[in-house]
């Protein structure tokens, strides 16, 4: 019998039962698989379906005898069915076009968990529901053809903890560095995917962007023992910039930027950080651990935007200005 | 087949029962579309479950699906009439696909997530957990997504005061919303421009708070689909050059555009109909991102260059 089969066959068998289903009653019921050779290889078979159940979040249990009832093997059916949600239209659409659009991008981890969980919370709608156009454009570089691979293969070994070897590819230097990494998450920032964990190579947590990595081998020895644990300290976001003066070069340094003009009335949705009321503006102070990430920053949003203190602060944001324009006066060799 | 194949496989078939059980009478191709399989796989699975049912194996304890005029049918389910739970794994993809449009308090994307969390199993909530510390997906949404979404699906027109990049002035706009996108890190929203009479791009970080009217539209039948930002043809062309220390990202991002120079510098070309958005993006590198040509262009950013470097007004 093909193990899909035989392990549909024991769903069924078990979701009908009244009582638990003791392991010589499924010896007999399945002769050929776990009734014959001998009893250790047979055990042995049904640990291997019995994981591959719970994984797909069946309720398999074994239950002690009690007065009335045998001991055995139950499956729980309130437990086993999908309940319904009880989602209003409004959510199952917006939940639906979140889901639907990163599936769509192509990169996405958990890609086949995502599929199979919309499937899921539109059961109960009878299917799709109507979800407002959203698309994702995931990636935010030229060459992403490998780049759903590479982030299915970190996902699953990030969530099983079992170590990958692989090949990084560093654009200063243009060499492939051999590393192994015990992937403690998985994090998109700008369009860009970053896996962070631990470097074997480096000894400590590093952080590497999934579209450098150029081949991934998932260490396939003892798949079901985890090869390492994350550190109860370790928080993913704490490696991972989400603005551009977020990259940890240099001690916090408290800017103070000034949004004038056009730019004053969006200083929420242009810096993270609750603005005050200038005189002139809207005025908001970052913590900046990349004074040159910021002051690019500032620079791309124009003249209504300035780096007002400290005064190192505001001697890098004229030299990069001066910069720019210097290299614009003159003929461009 | 591998264990992996195997297992979706497992997992297709656990939901196929019950989704044919409610919705009988699909087509094939429809069932196909709905389990994101083609029509031959799932005519093979079909297959597979007239041999699957509970031992004693008895007639009745076979699951009964057939295919009746090319329409799918169950009539003995055998107890797989709902699939099963969501797993860990699941819950967790879709609340990290769910934070791509940034949910917040109280809007119908947050209340999906949480109702979510409430039917995932015990067992399965202290996993959700965990697994969901190790996918932290953010896309700089500068507002919560799902009130422009859910205005999407109901056709409500929306409002919103606007600073449009060619003109840098605050304009209030009245907008049809048709899509929402990101691209390269920036989110947009498509509609149809009810003042202007026609289709435009709205870039959210210029939007102020969105209004979502009473006023109701008539989707076109198929609402146009935005091209993305520059991937127009545009009607002239502007040449950057790079600079060695910025020159591998540029790399990665364009690819086989990028053209390799003297020196370890590298140019590109992109379009120059939007004068503004380019001049800011050559800023944005700091002097390590040069125009060489048009002239005009140089000039605008020669031009921006010197506005930065004026004083903030007292």
């Amino acid at each position: 019998m093909e193990r899909t089969e035989r392990l549909l066959d024991l769903v069924a068998l078990l979701l009908d039962s009244k009582r638990p289903i003791s392991w010589t009653e499924l010896r007999e019921a399945f002769k050929d698989d776990y009734g014959s050779g001998s009893l250790e290889a047979c055990e042995r078979k049904f640990e291997r379906d019995k994981a591959e159940l719970l994984e797909l979040g069946i309720p398999l249990t074994w239950v002690k005898a009690g007065d009335d009832t045998p001991e055995g093997y139950v499956v729980e059916r309130d437990a086993y069915y999908l309940p319904e949600v009880g989602l209003t239209a409004d959510e199952l659409a917006v939940l639906y076009a979140a889901g639907a659009a990163a599936l769509a991008s192509g990169a996405f981890p958990g890609s086949q968990d995502l599929a199979h969980a919309l499937r899921k919370v539109g059961f109960f709608a009878g299917g799709p529901p109507i979800a407002p156009s959203v698309r994702l454009e995931l990636g935010a570089v030229a060459e992403v053809k490998d780049l759903p691979l590479r982030l299915d293969g970190l996902w699953g070994a990030i969530t099983t903890r079992k170590s990958v070897t692989l090949d990084y590819f560093s654009p200063h230097t243009k060499e492939v560095s051999h590393r192994v990494v015990d992937g403690y998450g998985l994090a998109l920032r700008r369009g860009l995917w970053s896996l962070v964990g631990y470097c074997h190579l480096r000894k400590g947590v590093r952080t590497f962007l999934v579209h450098r990595v150029r081949s991934l081998a998932v260490n396939q020895s003892r798949p079901k023992s985890p090869d390492y644990e994350v550190p109860a300290s370790f928080k993913l976001d704490e490696y991972v910039a989400t603005w551009p003066w977020q990259h940890r070069f240099h001690p916090p340094l408290d800017v103070e930027v000034l949004l004038t003009g056009e730019l004053a009335p969006l200083a929420r949705s242009l810096f993270p950080a609750a603005p005050s009321a200038d005189a002139r503006g809207a005025r908001v102070t970052v913590k900046a651990t990349d004074l040159d990430g910021l002051v690019k920053y500032v620079l791309s949003l124009g003249p209504d935007a300035k780096v007002v203190g400290p005064a190192e602060a505001v001697a890098r944001h004229r030299q990069l200005a001066t910069a720019v324009l210097a290299a614009h006066q003159e003929r461009p060799s | 087949m591998s264990g992996a194949e195997g297992h979706q496989r497992l997992r297709r078939l656990l939901f196929l029962v019950p989704f044919v059980s409610r919705n009988p009478g699909l087509t094939v191709d429809e069932v196909a579309r709905a389990l994101g399989t083609e029509r031959d796989a799932l005519l093979e699975e079909l297959d597979l479950l007239t041999l699957v049912g509970r031992p004693p194996f008895q007639p009745d304890d076979f699951i009964d699906i057939y295919v009746e005029d090319d329409r799918v049918y169950v009539d003995l389910h055998q107890r797989l009439s709902a699939p099963p739970r969501l797993t860990a794994a699941e819950g967790v993809a879709l609340a990290a696909a769910a934070t791509l449009l940034k949910p917040g308090p109280g809007d119908a994307l947050r209340s999906a997530i949480d109702k979510l969390e409430k039917v995932l199993p015990q067992q399965a909530l202290e996993r959700f957990r965990e697994m969901g510390k190790r996918l932290d997906v953010a896309l700089e949404a500068p507002m919560g997504l799902a009130p422009v979404a859910q205005a999407i699906v109901e056709r409500r027109v929306v409002a919103f005061d606007y600073v449009a990049t060619s003109s840098g002035q605050a304009e209030r706009r009245r907008v049809r919303p048709y899509e929402l996108f990101s691209h390269r890190g920036q989110w947009y929203l498509s509609g149809f421009d009810v003042a202007r009479g026609g289709e435009r791009l709205f870039r959210l970080d210029r939007m102020g708070p969105l209004e979502v009217t009473p006023e109701t539209f008539e989707a076109p039948r198929e609402p146009p689909r935005a091209s993305m930002p520059g991937a127009h043809q545009a009607t002239s062309r502007v040449t950057v050059r790079f600079e060695p220390a910025t020159a591998p990202f540029i790399r990665e991002r364009f690819g086989a555009e990028a053209r390799a120079l003297a020196n370890g510098r590298v140019e590109v070309e992109v379009p120059g109909d939007n004068l503004r958005w380019l001049t800011r993006w050559v800023l944005s590198f700091g002097g390590e991102a040069v125009v060489t040509s048009p002239e005009w262009a140089i000039r605008s950013v020669a031009e921006a260059a010197a506005a930065s470097l004026e004083s903030p007004p007292s």
